[in-house]
């Protein structure tokens, strides 16, 4: 019987859950649960730990993320192109690589901003 | 047709047509679930070989022949582990996000293909399925670092984050030129198009950014940053015990042969060989060889600083990827290839 | 009688299974996924339920034919966005974040309820009384993969440029943004 592909992954999903979920349940049988104020402390090599344990940090590599997703919406429009890039003629590539030459400066001036921050 | 209510025979006859079918054999047996656990419980094995080699040590030795039963001594060891959860933790995402993890580095081997027929599901997105399922990973591992409620797990969860998001897309890039001179996201298609020539030769820049970013992006040496030890215990991982560390660790070295097999398909030829084995045989020793090639640099190189990785995966990798996606541009639009019958 | 067909779906009097329930899965998925994003106490679990939202219309594009956009929108939304949401959630002072919680009104939800009880009531009695004339079920168009790529280059040329100076626009405004504040 020739399933839908698409059910056979939820299939596959499922089974994957149910078995992880089982190792994840044995403990719950077969180790011992005490907890212990001693052992649950946030391990900091031994001394008490000091301050919240999601600090907030000071973190100067976000623009990276911020590039990430423009780069990541160009990548894939890229992908629904190169399919087809040997049955198309050649002259209906030519919005995409206007779409290149046109994006291309600006994100690789963002890269360069990100790039030389004085930061670090 | 089953008739309702359906009689004991009938749902015998149904329960052995279906067990005995193609596709529950694919699912549940090879390349399904049972093929996946017994390789990954063999990688855990294997890899401890390797580097012990490397490091002029022997390794496992005791448990089983040559230490072979090693994995699962671990695994029954972990198991009877207690978990313990920090305090203040955020239980439900501690629980469930190495279930999550492990999910989502096993999803994707439902498309790729071991053999001609020896795939469990053929989707027409393959390949764009297999990088969504793998894109949803930095965002776990950050979940996971912040409900662990402790500063080491999230610094190197917040590194991990900055890691796999930068590498992604020349990972993305390198596959680009795969996926133009295959002319399909289908990953048995893209095998396919290799019977004449691997795409490692026309797509090689390709194939050495694909590599080394998928080697980023499994935390590898020398990319190991957000595990690094000396610097903090054990990274993201470091609340982890017992079983939450099974699931971790068994969705790591899942990914481990998920990238493996990534590269033996988009570069290596999938399952082409000589016909004197069969060709899921062939598969598995092209995925091998791979993943040893990624296993040895963690025995070998020191790690990256992050200024270093950051400037690596943005600009070098990605430039790398983007020429030789403008080379296939030139191959394919010169006919070079299909003039001399490789494509 | 026979109810349920091996390899065909099963037959009950008003649904029929498994498009429907496929179909009322998804919707669910996505509708309590974006209820929780907004009623949560945390801040985290909103942003984790978002997710679960955005996955459910990644599975409404598979249900209409449609995997490419499907595996598009995990990756850039799930994939990209939340990634972005978390990291932001995760830098912000707890103080600003605790004050977050403000009580319900009395009789907001049910308010809501009631509404949405009025709207089904209101749609249902349509599709009733406008009964056999119902137009039938549009089918989704179905667009090879192979063929997205030309379409959008061939039809759809302006928007893509517009797309392109737009994408940069917005990526050079947050770095702009991000070094105003140095």
């Amino acid at each position: 019987m020739a399933l839908n592909p698409w059910i056979v992954i939820v299939i596959w999903a499922v089974i994957i859950i149910i078995m992880m979920s089982a190792m994840l349940a044995l403990p719950m049988f077969w180790s011992r649960r005490k907890p212990d104020p001693l052992r649950d402390m946030p391990f900091e090599s031994g001394q008490v730990p000091q301050g919240e344990g999601r600090r907030r940090l000071v973190m100067q590599y976000y623009p990276y993320l911020l590039m990430f997703v423009v780069f990541d919406v160009v990548a894939m429009f890229l992908f629904a192109w190169g399919i087809s890039f040997t049955k198309m003629p050649l002259d209906a590539s030519l919005p995409v690589i206007l779409f290149l030459v046109l994006a291309a400066p600006p994100l690789g001036y963002a890269l360069h901003l990100a790039l030389n921050r004085e930061n670090w | 047709m089953v008739g309702f209510p359906p009689t004991p025979a009938e749902i015998l006859a149904l329960i052995i047509a279906i067990v005995t079918s193609h596709q529950f054999i694919t699912i549940v047996v090879f390349p399904g679930f049972i093929h996946l656990l017994l390789v990954v419980a063999f990688l855990t094995w294997y890899e401890r070989k390797v580097l012990a080699r490397i490091q002029l040590r022997i390794g496992p030795l005791y448990a089983g022949p040559g230490g072979i039963l090693q994995p699962l001594a671990d695994g029954v060891k972990l198991i009877f582990k207690e978990i313990m959860i920090p305090y203040k933790a955020d239980r439900p995402l501690f629980l469930g996000v190495p279930l999550m993890l492990a999910l989502l580095a096993a999803l994707p081997f439902a498309v790729i293909p071991f053999g001609q027929n020896w795939v469990i599901a053929n989707l027409d997105v393959g390949i764009v399925f297999v990088f969504a399922a793998a894109s949803l990973f930095p965002s776990m591992i950050l979940l996971f670092a912040w409900a662990s409620n402790s500063k080491y797990p999230f610094l190197g969860g917040l590194r991990s984050l900055f890691q796999q998001v930068g590498y992604e897309i020349p990972m993305w890039i390198s596959t680009l030129s795969v996926v133009m001179l295959a002319g399909s996201l289908n990953l048995v298609d893209i095998v396919n198009a290799q019977s004449r020539i691997w795409f490692i030769i026309p797509a090689f820049l390709s194939f050495i950014v694909f590599f080394i970013a998928a080697m980023a992006e499994l935390e590898r040496l020398p990319f190991d940053l957000p595990t690094a030890e000396p610097e903090l215990v054990a990274g993201w991982v470091t609340e982890s015990s017992g079983a939450i560390f099974m699931l971790i660790f068994m969705g790591l070295y899942m990914k481990l042969y998920l990238m493996s097999a990534l590269v033996t398909v988009l570069f290596l030829g999938g399952w082409w060989g000589p016909a004197f084995l069969p060709q899921p045989v062939w598969f598995i020793i092209k995925t091998l060889i791979v993943a040893t090639f990624i296993i040895i640099p963690r025995g070998v190189y020191p790690r990256i600083r992050v200024d270093m990785l950051i400037k690596l995966g943005w600009t070098r990798l990605l430039i790398i990827a983007l020429a030789n996606v403008f080379l296939t541009i030139l191959l394919l639009s010169s006919g070079v290839l299909s003039a001399w019958g490789w494509l | 009688m026979v109810f349920c067909q091996l390899g065909g779906g099963c037959e009950l009097p008003l649904i029929s299974i498994p498009p429907d329930l496929t179909f009322i899965v998804l919707a669910a998925v996505t509708i309590i996924g974006s209820i929780m994003a907004l009623q949560a106490k945390e801040l985290i679990y909103g942003a984790v339920a978002l997710a679960v939202s955005f996955i459910g219309i990644a599975g409404f594009f598979v249900f209409l034919d449609a995997p490419y956009l499907a595996m598009l929108q995990i990756a850039i939304y799930v994939g990209a966005i939340v990634v972005l949401i978390l990291f932001t959630i995760m830098l912000v002072r707890r103080e600003a974040t605790d004050e977050l919680t403000d009580r319900p009104e009395r009789g907001e939800g049910a308010v809501g309820v009631w509404l949405a009880g009025l709207i089904a009531v209101a749609i249902s009695g349509v599709a009733a009384l406008a009964g056999p004339n119902l137009p039938a079920e549009p089918q989704p168009a179905s667009l090879p993969i192979s063929d997205l790529g030309p379409t959008l280059a061939l039809q759809y040329p302006i928007p893509l440029i517009i797309l392109a100076l737009l994408m940069s626009a917005a990526l050079l405004g947050a770095m702009a943004l991000a070094k105003l504040e140095k």
